[in-house]
């Protein structure tokens, strides 16, 4: 099985600083590490590899710093990488980066799976990997919480909805994108880690991917973001009751009615 | 575990270089000589296991990929309950093969990157959640030839961690280490009246940020709080005279040369 696995490096923090002129998040100074959900795409990728054979690739778009997250999913046990990164990439929105990382997909060749984690954490859209199944004609499966078989044609998936889950059975080849859960990430080896180190990452330009150049970069990108900001703090949720077990209770049960978080009465 | 102390043995903690590390080879430089150091003086290196819960390297992998010797009787390995049973028995059965014979065992801190044994996977029966007897049992039977160390901690309710103790016993500990001791402490005094026999080393904290140890000792410590730990370490040689000491965060630069006179120069009655 021929696997690719998207991987993102976003801002390592919560306290993202939005450019007021550009709206986009300030990534310098602040430091980069892999997009959380991607972990468990790579391990994921790397499970279906140890059970059924076959190739892990990662690949990621974005400046040259973002080989790092290339690396540390060779060191969890991708076979190898590949980055997208050229200023003409520069500015894609999801539309134009999906259409970046799809072309990637299809000059790797011959790909029976693509793994993605549910949405990165920075712009917490989950739109790419839909976008790569669109633009590349691939089935999808979103919001995958298992893989429940595997035959040389088709792969069956549990995918979470708001109401439960749902099981689909996909044919090759396909997208799917993984939710925090679906494993436990390896930790990775020093030896791993040393070797990823070394590895060749290969650098491709729009021209080694045979894209459009109409489409890819900020010009090709038809999100116009209006405005965007940090999410509010979420408040303090500590009440302190005092008094006796039984007024404590009590106490504790008005609040949680008057929040209608509860109903009925004692 | 017996004549690391007559033989007034330190235990050194060396910690294995961060996952996150972003100057991983001036790390393992470090490992390097601060586990050679230990090993010239005689005494044993402990090595940690994702202390704190935070990803680092696991120290046997360290040691092998660096090419450092493990003499059985100076290197101890802390083992906790955050791995995958096929990466406990990897470590366990790579223990073996380089000759290590100490291993401490500890329930330890998890984070959400770390794995979590399952009672299945160490043949647990009746219990929901995997902690250091566990994993005491589980050694003891698939890899009986490793000695065996477990924690006390005397900040606990002393009913409760008494109660644990006699479990890590009958479970295989045959060697007992404190957490870190900052003042003559009554649980401790308590802890060798009860096990006369039972080896026990005490935890020497040897950074003077005195409150990193809030979260252990259970109450806020000021951050302007003095501590010495040289004057600390001298007095746990008083309390205590027939423990090992335990020295965690230890300064190799200042406090290594110091030390490694102590202890040696302490007359026999006070260290007996």
């Amino acid at each position: 099985m021929k696997i690719v696995v998207c991987v993102k490096q976003v801002p390592g923090t919560s306290d993202a600083k939005i450019d007021p002129e550009t709206k986009r998040i300030i990534r310098e100074g602040v430091k980069s590490i892999l997009n959380p959900f991607d972990l468990y795409a790579v391990e994921e990728a790397v499970l279906l590899r140890e059970r059924f054979g076959g190739e892990v690739i990662a690949l990621s778009m974005g400046p040259e710093r973002a080989s790092a997250v290339i690396r540390e999913a060779l060191s969890i046990g991708a076979d190898r990488g590949v980055l997208l990164s050229d200023r003409a990439f520069g500015g894609s929105d999801t539309w134009a980066t999906s259409y970046a990382l799809a072309r990637a997909v299809d000059t790797i060749g011959g790909v029976d799976l693509v793994i993605c984690g549910k949405q990165a954490v920075d712009g917490d859209t989950a739109q790419v990997g839909p976008g790569i199944a669109a633009h590349l004609g691939f089935c999808q499966a979103t919001y995958v919480a298992d893989i429940r078989a595997v035959t040389p044609e088709t792969i069956t998936v549990q995918r979470m909805n708001e109401d439960g889950y749902d099981v689909c059975e996909l044919a090759f080849p396909a997208v799917i994108t993984v939710v925090k859960g679906i494993n436990q990430p390896r930790v990775p080896s020093l030896r791993g880690v040393l070797a990823a180190r070394a590895a060749d990452v290969p650098v491709w330009k729009p021209a080694d991917i045979a894209a459009d150049l109409s489409k890819i970069g900020l010009d090709a990108s038809p999100t116009r973001v209006v405005r965007t900001a940090p999410p509010e703090p979420r408040g303090g949720g500590t009440i302190h009751v005092a008094g006796s077990p039984v007024e404590c209770a009590s106490r504790l049960l008005e609040i949680l009615q008057a929040r209608e978080l509860i109903q009925g009465g004692r | 575990m017996r004549e690391h102390i007559q033989n007034r043995r330190y235990h050194v903690e060396i910690v294995p270089p961060k996952q996150d590390s972003e100057k991983l080879d001036a790390d393992l430089v470090q490992f390097a000589e601060k586990y050679r150091r230990v090993m010239a003086s005689g005494y044993c290196a402990c090595i940690t296991d994702n202390a704190m819960g935070l990803l680092a390297f696991q120290g046997l992998e360290t040691i092998e990929y660096l090419g450092l010797p493990v003499p059985p009787d100076q290197v101890m390995i802390h083992l906790n309950t955050f791995h995958t049973k096929p990466d406990l028995d990897f470590i366990l059965s790579e223990g073996r093969r380089m000759g290590l014979r100490y291993l401490l065992a500890i329930s330890g801190d998890g984070s959400d990157r770390l794995p979590k044994l399952q009672p299945a996977d160490v043949g647990a029966e009746g219990v929901s959640s995997v902690t250091s007897v566990e994993l005491l049992q589980y050694i003891r039977s698939a890899y009986p030839e490793y000695i065996l160390g477990v924690a006390f901690n005397p900040y606990e309710p002393p009913d409760h961690e008494f109660a644990k103790m006699e479990r890590k016993l009958a479970a295989g500990a045959t060697f007992i280490v404190t957490q870190p001791i900052i003042a003559r402490h009554p649980v401790v005094d308590e802890l060798l009246r009860r096990y006369p026999a039972i080896p026990t080393v005490v935890e020497a904290w040897m950074t003077k940020k005195l409150y990193l140890l809030s979260d252990v000792v259970g109450y806020q410590i000021p951050e302007d709080t003095a501590y010495s730990p040289l004057d600390t370490l001298r007095k746990l040689h008083a309390w205590y005279p027939q423990c090992g000491v335990y020295l965690s965060l230890l300064g190799f630069k200042i406090q290594y040369p110091i030390i490694e006179k102590l202890w040696k120069n302490l007359p026999e009655a006070t260290a007996s």
